[in-house]
């Protein structure tokens, strides 16, 4: 039972931060299709900082500057030069694609993947059987929590709200909504690192080209599932971790009587599946209300 | 000087710019404190625009505001709010997913921190008491009536010390019985020190509520403040029509379109042909819910050839689900729609389309037109999206035919080739009257034909529908404003929930329409 807990949270930690700055930028009125980019911009950008200066600390600086500096060009090529924010999400995720790869050749010549000699702290032998996970993973339910919170209840998550919904409403009262998805997306890009440093080196330690295979976009279905909400969309992404360890354990006690790919693609189609009850029971997704926004000004 | 000699709030030489159009120019004017302003002007006056420079949502080209005094920022809300200025949108503007409680908090400023759910509803409750709004903290604005949601907005602006509140066309949207409580609502907030402004284009509210009325003309200021005892309803109409466009007007329009006297609309006068039979009969027609709107529940309704009915009530109480249901953009639950006599009930639109449907949209430049096309192509869309698909085109016959008809319809333009969006609000509207007042036409729907519209435009297109009507053709107006609907109706039907809820002939009258609006229990047949 542990090894299944254990393999749940491994997979569903670096999803569920990458969920969460998804919800954070939906809120704000930003379709953050990029989540994959930075996802996979953060699992490099640790996994070289540690081999560039041997220091977890210095690597998950690294990796938040350049996913906040990775949003903030999102931000940027939709705020200031008006460009559609589906299309630029998916420009970004292109960008941090295969923006990563060519980084991991040009540094460490033409190699598939890079091996780091330490990865996050574990939590140690004081958690037992637990003790092989990151400290990433225990600090995720603070997290979501700290978000919950921030999003839920205080001033700045209504008027961040406000600033999604109704642009103009948010304008009447003072907020900037330009300035306040500028924040969104930045926070977002914080917690885009994490995920991505905890994918890389929470129990792994290396990174591997197009290592984040989708899950960017997993979070995003996880986002929509959710409902915005940022502890729906928790279950959401819990949700598709189950599905994906479930999946590799039928897949050791059947062995070859079940196709392997058919197993290995049940996250995804969790994800689909999940997509399509959230527009059940919703009736549909939300209008990108930043369009409203753009009409306005 | 002490704060109550210097003016609440004054505009010097006050000037605002979209692009080439002159929204504002050098206005200046400044509102005693204590006072209800009045600020009044037909359809592109400018109104708005001034209203929202007040509260810094518009950056002006030139000019100061001052408040108590104090010149302030402009362009920026928060400066505006700090020295308390507010204002309440025409439209309201709170997110309509938030709860009460929630939409207060988020215009609040000040000591915020992290709430509770209960809390929130502790801190607001007191709040809305004292400003009489009844509603339960923790239902959400999209599940509340209009005139509570204006309630709330007006208690949202309040949340601050706001010493000049600015309501914005606040009576557009209500019943007679709702006019009646915000005003009851504004006396109030004077009698607690509060200065305020409100922009209103009917003459009878003008004088009905103000201390002093300014009017707007164009962009400039053409007199006030003045005190509301030195104008007379005639003074008043004139000044806000403008000498030049009141000549071409008959008094009726003019009334109607200033809102002057008490609006006993004779109505049309018109003979009706008792005896033709109906181009619309709706029997007992109900609509399946959906997401787009209130669902109609046991609609009755009937029209005769050369008969316009007028269709009434508080906006969202069906009329847009009406309309669906007639154009079959609505599925039915139950009963029968009938066009010129023929079943259309499971008919798609264009079947409905051939047999003389027209249809004038709520939403001018999203449903009616595409503003990215020629004015040929949204001239000839009807006709073409009628005809066969394999019909060739000639579009050099095609725009021939396009510049004949828009000529007639008297649209300034510059060639057919222009796109749609480049028109002026009335321009464009003339472009799909022309395209759907056609000789073929059994049963137009107009659907709040002069919103947003200046005056010239507005009295044009009552007079194409009254021609259209003289002609033969039924017609179905639905409004939110009763002058027009008495000025050119038959016969004025409200909508309540879904329902209709009374049935008026002319001469109309407004307490009776008025209660049918708002008072399920008011159920009459004049």
């Amino acid at each position: 039972m542990n090894e299944i807990i254990i393999a749940i949270l491994r997979s569903g930690t670096p999803l569920i931060y990458v969920t969460l700055a998804g919800v954070i930028a939906q809120r704000a009125g930003v379709w953050n299709l990029g989540l994959e980019g930075l996802m996979i911009i953060g699992a490099c950008a640790t996994i070289v900082g540690i081999m560039l200066t041997n220091s977890i600390v210095a690597a998950l600086l690294i990796a938040i500057l350049m996913c906040v500096a990775a949003s903030v060009l999102l931000w940027f090529v939709i705020d200031r030069l008006k460009a559609n924010p589906i299309i630029a999400g998916l420009g970004l995720t292109g960008l941090g694609v295969g923006g990563t790869a060519l980084a991991v050749q040009s540094i460490f010549g033409s190699q598939a993947s890079v091996t780091a000699p330490f990865g996050l702290p574990k939590l140690g032998p004081a958690f037992g059987a637990y003790g092989v996970l990151s400290i990433s993973v225990a600090a995720m339910p603070f997290v979501v929590f700290g978000m919950w919170v921030l999003l839920r209840r205080t001033r700045f998550g209504l008027r961040l709200a406000a600033c999604g919904e109704h642009p103009f409403a948010a304008r009447s009262v003072g907020a900037n909504p330009s300035r306040m998805r500028l924040v969104a997306l930045a926070i977002g890009g914080v917690l885009c690192a994490i995920g991505g440093a905890e994918l890389a080196a929470g129990s792994l330690q290396f990174f591997a080209q197009g290592m984040t295979a989708g899950r960017g976009f997993m979070a995003f279905a996880a986002v929509i599932f959710g409902a915005s909400h940022p502890v729906g969309a928790t279950f959401a992404a819990l949700f598709f971790a189950v599905v994906g360890a479930l999946g590799i354990r039928a897949q050791l006690m059947f062995g070859d009587k079940i196709p392997h790919d058919l197993l290995q693609a049940l996250p995804y189609l969790a994800t689909v599946f999940g997509v399509w009850l959230s527009g059940k029971l919703r009736g549909g997704a939300k209008a990108a209300s930043s369009f409203a926004e753009l009409k306005d000004q | 000087m002490s704060n109550a000699s210097k003016p609440a709030l004054e505009c010097r030489d006050v000037t605002v710019k979209f692009g080439d159009v002159t929204a504002l120019s050098d206005i200046a004017v400044s509102f005693v404190p204590g006072q209800i302003h009045a600020v009044v002007g037909q359809n592109g006056a400018g109104k708005t625009t001034f209203a929202r420079v007040a509260a810094g949502l518009v950056q002006p080209s030139a000019g100061a505001v001052y408040v108590m005094g104090e010149e302030i920022r402009t362009g920026h809300v928060d400066q505006s709010r700090a020295a308390g200025v507010e204002l309440v949108h025409q439209s309201f503007a709170l997110p309509p997913s938030f709860t009460v409680a929630e939409a207060m908090e988020f215009g609040a400023t000040g000591k915020g921190g992290i709430y509770s759910r209960k809390g929130l509803v502790e801190k607001w409750r007191a709040h809305l008491a004292s400003l009489d709004v009844q509603v339960d903290l923790n239902r959400r604005i999209r599940d509340l009536p209009i005139e509570t949601q204006q309630g709330i907005e007006i208690a949202r602006a309040l949340v601050m010390d706001a010493r000049v509140l600015i309501l914005d066309e606040p009576t557009a949207v209500l019943s007679p019985s709702g006019i009646d409580m915000l005003f009851a609502r504004v006396r109030r907030l004077k009698e607690r020190g509060v200065t305020v402004i409100l922009i209103l284009h009917k003459i009878r509210e003008v004088l009905g509520i103000a201390d002093t009325v300014t009017v707007l003309r164009g962009g400039r200021k053409v007199e006030g403040p003045l005190p509301i005892a030195e104008v007379s309803a005639e003074r008043l109409a004139n000044l806000i029509v403008g000498d030049a466009i009141a000549r071409t007007l008959d008094r009726h329009e003019r009334d109607a379109l200033v809102g002057t006297t008490s609006p006993v609309g004779e109505g049309a006068g018109h003979l009706e042909h008792k005896t033709a039979p109906s181009v619309l009969t709706m029997k007992a027609v109900s609509t399946r819910p959906d997401n787009e709107g209130i669902a109609l529940d046991g609609i009755d309704l009937e029209i005769r050839p050369g008969e316009i009915v007028g269709i009434a009530g508080v906006e969202g109480n069906g009329q847009k689900t009406l309309v669906r249901a007639i154009s079959a953009l609505a599925d039915l639950a139950n009963g029968s729609i009938r066009l010129a006599g023929e079943d259309v009930t499971g008919k798609p639109l264009a079947a409905r389309r051939a047999i003389g449907l027209r249809i004038i949209p709520f939403e001018r430049n999203v449903e009616g037109l595409s503003l990215t096309s020629s004015l040929w192509q949204n001239w000839s869309a009807r006709e073409l999206l009628q005809g066969s698909l394999l019909k060739l085109i000639r579009p050099a016959a095609v725009r021939e035919a396009c510049d004949r008809s828009l000529k007639e319809w008297s649209v300034s333009y510059h060639n057919s080739a222009q796109k749609a969006g480049s028109l002026s609000g009335g321009n464009a509207q003339k472009v799909i009257l022309a395209r759907e007042v056609d000789s073929q036409a059994r049963l137009i729907i107009a659907a709040q034909p002069t919103r947003g519209l200046d005056i010239g435009a507005t009295a044009f297109v009552w007079q194409a529908l009254r021609q259209a009507r003289d002609h033969g053709a039924a017609i179905l107006l639905i409004s939110s404003d009763l002058d027009e609907l008495f000025d050119i109706s038959d016969r004025v039907v409200v909508m309540l929930s879904g329902r209709v809820n009374g049935e008026f002939r002319a001469p109309f009258d407004i307490a009776s329409v008025g209660a049918a609006m708002t008072d399920a229990a008011a159920r009459t047949s004049a």
